[in-house]
């Protein structure tokens, strides 16, 4: 019984480290179906916007935090190029994407494996 | 709840409020629709405004401009540098931050940028409270879309300073889109573009309107030291240029001369916009020497060529940010007084093929109708013309972190839709590396130096690891009022940290409380002394009222009392002559003296005139009676 338990506990962890680490489903917060068109996305967009923008929602504290994934959302699902990188591997891959666009030559030599090194 | 909004601009500002489903920009006492953003110091007094800029040539050390091209910048900074040769007035170095020095009541005072904006806002606050008749305390207040981090925080302190409780801090061609699109229908999505020119910053913004209205920004750039006082500089210069050839004196370092020079200079720039030339009229400049200067439109022109010329790359940079092309623009807006000299349209107008130019918003006050805008949706308004309308504004420049090499890892992209939030990984450098400095930069370059450093932090207690294994996320979330926190989160052991980037690195707390103390004693100051005029306004009222009787009822005294009255009228006058600011007690004193000493025979005179008033309206002979009344009062 006992064991169960901690399975039990054990399998809602791992699943929600999973589903945090997988990220955020963007269409899921955009309400569009996943072969949804830019001008699709574009109109979602601007429809929850208007109803979750913070000026519009000053008493809910979540406000700014909804926005900003409708947001976040949107900048990935509006852009082509990082559409297809979210299909392929979810958000985990857009956080990757800045260390390809960084113009530092010496990363690969030095073989840094698509992390970025804090100061010491 | 009233709200205003503010366009604090570098050469003058203007106010606006919401009004029954309109915007109305307020005029001040002088009848203007905008205020110069000038504050001067004298041995007596404070001025701002109007009276300040109207003493600035006899008055030119202690009269302070331009303390938007301070606001929130180091005193190291070059633009900085190349700002104070051109400045009559002192400004020190007081640890890395510029401070002005004034001579006020005979006293050396330094104020921080921030105070100097203070005391317009405060000033703009008072005509705004003087035309709706009651308290302000809300405010929006605009700034240049290329406005940095610092720069926005240290306008923030400087509404908070002037006692307001700042609602937002937008961005100027932001605000003039809202007045732009405020009295239209928009049915079909539309792109425009604002050309936004002041008196010392030039913004370019395209933003993208759709149904409700929804205002999307699209992109921004811009400069934010260039604008129509750089063409002034540059017409000054010519003439002290000129003004050398012709009579071998350097006039530059004569800070009075030069500024006569640069105001003469700004009125005939003006005059250019309509005139084709211009002639300029200054009598004993220098050394006795009177000065007439001609200029031609061409020929200044061809003196701010290069800064015109500049301006297109902005437009051209904000084209290539927003992903559009020019074609792509359905409007073109120009904002900002500076757009209303001709070249300037011209260029706008040859970039963009030839196509029509917007001009159904003001420049001059657009921005301050837009703000106005913006802080009635924040204060609730729900008229059916806004209820709707939203305003996504933009990450103005990048944000990001310092990594190995003092590369700028950016987290956050110019030019993101605001609010906002982003998670980076970021790993250790070396071997068993035990804590992390995280330092937050703001810009574009691909070094950190020469970034603007926001704030940094520590991560301390990351298990010991060979390099490149721990894992460290780094979020960045901005909310609806563009405040910047940073987090950082070891992803092992869930230890975070981090900070909320304020102003604190430039002002602290104290020093803040401090001004803000001292504004409230300014206020009490300003009053005091309006009050003290007013009494002495009231006093030499009063002094020539009673010699205005003497002389009107001249048959009704006798010589004797007569030569007294003038005599003693005469003495008050040379009184008030001699004293020009004294206490305000010493002139209540002298009225109540004056008073007394008078009330009898003003009051033989006042019974007088009631019963002439009595016996015009009813026409009877009362004469008799009026006389006895007379006898009797005394």
């Amino acid at each position: 019984m006992l064991i169960n338990k901690v399975y039990v506990c054990l399998i809602y962890l791992i699943s929600s480290i999973l589903l945090t680490l997988a990220g955020r489903d963007f269409y899921q917060i955009l309400g569009v179906s996943r072969s949804a068109s830019t001008n699709e996305i574009k109109k979602a967009y601007r429809k929850l916007a208007k109803a979750l923008h913070p000026d519009k929602n000053q008493d809910d504290p979540d406000a700014s935090q909804k926005f900003q994934d409708l947001g976040a959302a949107y900048e990935a699902l509006s852009d082509p190029e990082k559409r297809e990188l979210y299909d392929r591997c979810g958000e985990e891959c857009l956080k990757k994407d800045g260390m390809m666009n960084n113009n530092d030559p010496f990363a690969s030599f030095f073989g840094d494996f698509g992390f970025h090194f804090g100061g010491e | 709840m009233v709200g205003i909004g503010i366009d604090l601009g570098t050469t003058s500002s203007c106010v606006a409020v919401w009004k029954k489903g309109t915007v109305e920009v307020i005029t001040n006492e002088q009848g203007n629709r905008t205020t110069p953003s000038f504050v001067a110091f004298t041995p007596r007094e404070r001025l701002i405004g109007e009276a300040a800029k109207n003493q600035a040539t006899s008055n030119a050390t202690n009269t302070i401009f331009g303390a938007k091209r301070l606001i929130g910048r180091r005193y190291d900074d070059v633009a900085v540098q190349m700002d104070l040769r051109h400045w009559p007035f002192e400004v020190i170095n007081d640890k890395g931050k510029p401070k002005i020095i004034v001579c006020y009541k005979n006293q050396r005072k330094a104020f921080a940028p921030e105070e100097i904006s203070a005391m317009i806002l405060f000033r703009m606050k008072e005509v705004a409270e003087l035309y709706l008749k009651r308290k302000v305390n809300d405010v929006v207040i605009t700034v240049p879309a290329y406005f940095n981090d610092s720069q926005r925080q240290a306008t923030r302190t400087a509404g908070v300073i002037a006692g307001f409780n700042v609602l937002r801090i937008v961005n100027e061609p932001t605000a003039a889109a809202l007045a732009y699109g405020f009295d239209r229908n928009i049915k079909s999505e539309k792109n425009v573009l604002i050309y936004d020119l002041g008196g010392g910053t030039l913004d370019v913004s395209i933003l993208t309107i759709s149904r409700g209205p929804v205002y999307e920004v699209k992109s921004t750039a811009g400069n934010t030291r260039l604008g129509g006082e750089d063409f002034d500089n540059r017409l000054a210069a010519y003439f002290a240029e000129d003004f050398k050839k012709r009579y071998g004196e350097e006039i530059i370092s004569n800070a009075k001369a030069f500024r006569r020079l640069k105001v003469a200079a700004e009125r005939v720039k003006r005059f250019l916009t309509s005139a084709a030339e211009a002639t300029l009229q200054i009598e004993s400049l220098y050394n006795d020497l009177d000065y007439t200067g001609k200029v031609t439109r061409s020929l200044f022109e061809e003196l701010c060529s290069d800064l015109f010329l500049d301006t297109i790359k902005y437009v051209e940079q904000a084209l290539k940010e927003a992903r559009m092309k020019k074609r792509d623009i359905n409007d073109i807006i120009l904002v900002g007084g500076s757009t209303r000299i001709p070249k300037i349209r011209r260029l706008v107008q040859e970039y963009f093929d030839g196509r029509a130019i917007r001009s159904t918003v003001n420049p001059e006050e657009a921005v301050a109708c837009g703000a106005a805008i913006q802080a009635a949706i924040l204060c609730g308004e729900r008229h059916k013309k806004i209820q709707d309308l939203l305003l996504v504004d933009v990450v103005p420049l990048s944000l990001g972190v310092e990594t190995a090499r003092g590369m700028m890892y950016k987290i956050i992209d110019r030019n993101t839709p605001i609010p906002c939030r982003q998670t980076k990984d970021l790993t250790t450098l070396e071997d068993y590396q035990r804590s992390m400095t995280i330092e937050v930069f703001e810009g574009e370059r691909a070094l950190t130096r020469d970034n603007n450093l926001l704030g940094v932090f520590e991560l301390d207690n990351i298990p010991p690891a060979p390099r490149g294994i721990a894992i460290v996320d780094i979020t960045f979330d901005i909310d609806a009022n563009g405040i910047l926190s940073v987090y950082a989160q070891d992803r092992s052991t869930g230890n975070r940290n981090g900070l909320v980037v304020t102003n604190e690195h430039r002002l602290n707390q104290q020093e803040i409380n401090k001004m803000v103390e001292e504004a409230e004693a300014f206020k009490e100051e300003d009053t005091e002394n309006k009050r003290r005029l007013e009494v002495r306004n009231q006093l030499e009222g009063y002094v020539y009222s009673v010699k205005q009787t003497v002389t009107e009822n001249i048959e009704m005294l006798s010589v004797k009392e007569i030569s007294t009255l003038t005599k003693e009228c005469k003495e008050a006058i040379e009184w008030l002559e001699l004293n020009p600011d004294c206490l305000r007690e010493e002139y209540e004193r002298k009225m109540s003296e004056l008073l007394t000493h008078w009330s009898l025979i003003m009051r033989r005179f006042n019974c007088n005139r009631h019963t002439a008033k009595r016996q015009r309206s009813e026409n009877t002979e009362v004469n008799d009676a009026a006389i006895e009344e007379v006898e009797n009062n005394e």
